[in-house]
């Protein structure tokens, strides 16, 4: 149904109703649940629980569950912009 | 400019974000609130039309999305022309919608 949606342009697409494993990269904490929320610096993470939880981007690296079953690990730090600026947001390659 | 890639991107992201406004609308109305102003957001960013599909499935002031509960009253005015009201009820923005009438002459 989604095509377009591929671990090489996730940075400029929508993040929103994707499932995701955020993990801190300075004490290991781990949240596992679906983005509901996107602000310039955080994310909205629903839990498993029903909790909302706002986690922001620049500790936090994420691992999201594309629709296509496929894994894509991201560093939180280059998500950083706001959700409708990432879309002409130009990316370094790497 | 946006290119056509772009486009198509932005185009799905609308897509997504209607879908997920769709699926919390009935548990959590804000969430899909945000969701849709998220879209009308990246729609003018990347300079192209929402989908008629869509389009009416939202107030266009304050982003409420229909599927939310208690949030539209529909009613036919017949006082000009015959219409419809589609009223928010949370920000109280109109949308009035022109009814044809069949036309039943003979050709």
């Amino acid at each position: 149904m989604y095509k377009t949606l591929t671990a090489k342009n996730i940075l400029k697409h929508e993040l929103l109703g994707l499932r995701v494993k955020a993990r801190n990269m300075r004490n290991g904490t781990v949240h596992e649940g679906e983005v509901v929320g996107e602000t310039m610096k955080t994310l909205k993470i629903l839990k498993d629980n029903g909790r909302i939880v706002t986690l922001p981007k620049d500790i936090y690296s994420f691992e999201f569950t594309l629709p296509n079953n496929e894994k894509v690990l991201v560093e939180g730090g280059v998500l950083i912009g706001r959700p409708e600026d990432r879309l002409k947001k130009k990316v370094r390659r790497w | 400019m946006v290119s056509r890639e772009l486009r198509k991107i932005a185009l799905e992201r609308i897509e997504r974000l209607m879908d997920f406004a769709k699926k919390h609308a009935l548990e959590r109305p804000e969430i899909a609130r945000q969701a849709v102003l998220l879209a009308m957001r990246i729609a003018q960013k990347a300079r192209l039309r929402i989908p008629r599909r869509y389009r009416l499935m939202y107030c266009r002031k304050c982003g409420t999305p229909i599927w939310s509960p208690n949030t539209f009253t529909i009613r036919i005015r017949s006082r000009r022309s015959t219409h419809i009201t589609i009223r928010c009820n949370n920000c109280g923005y109109i949308k009035r919608m022109l009814v044809k009438k069949k036309d039943r002459s003979r050709k």
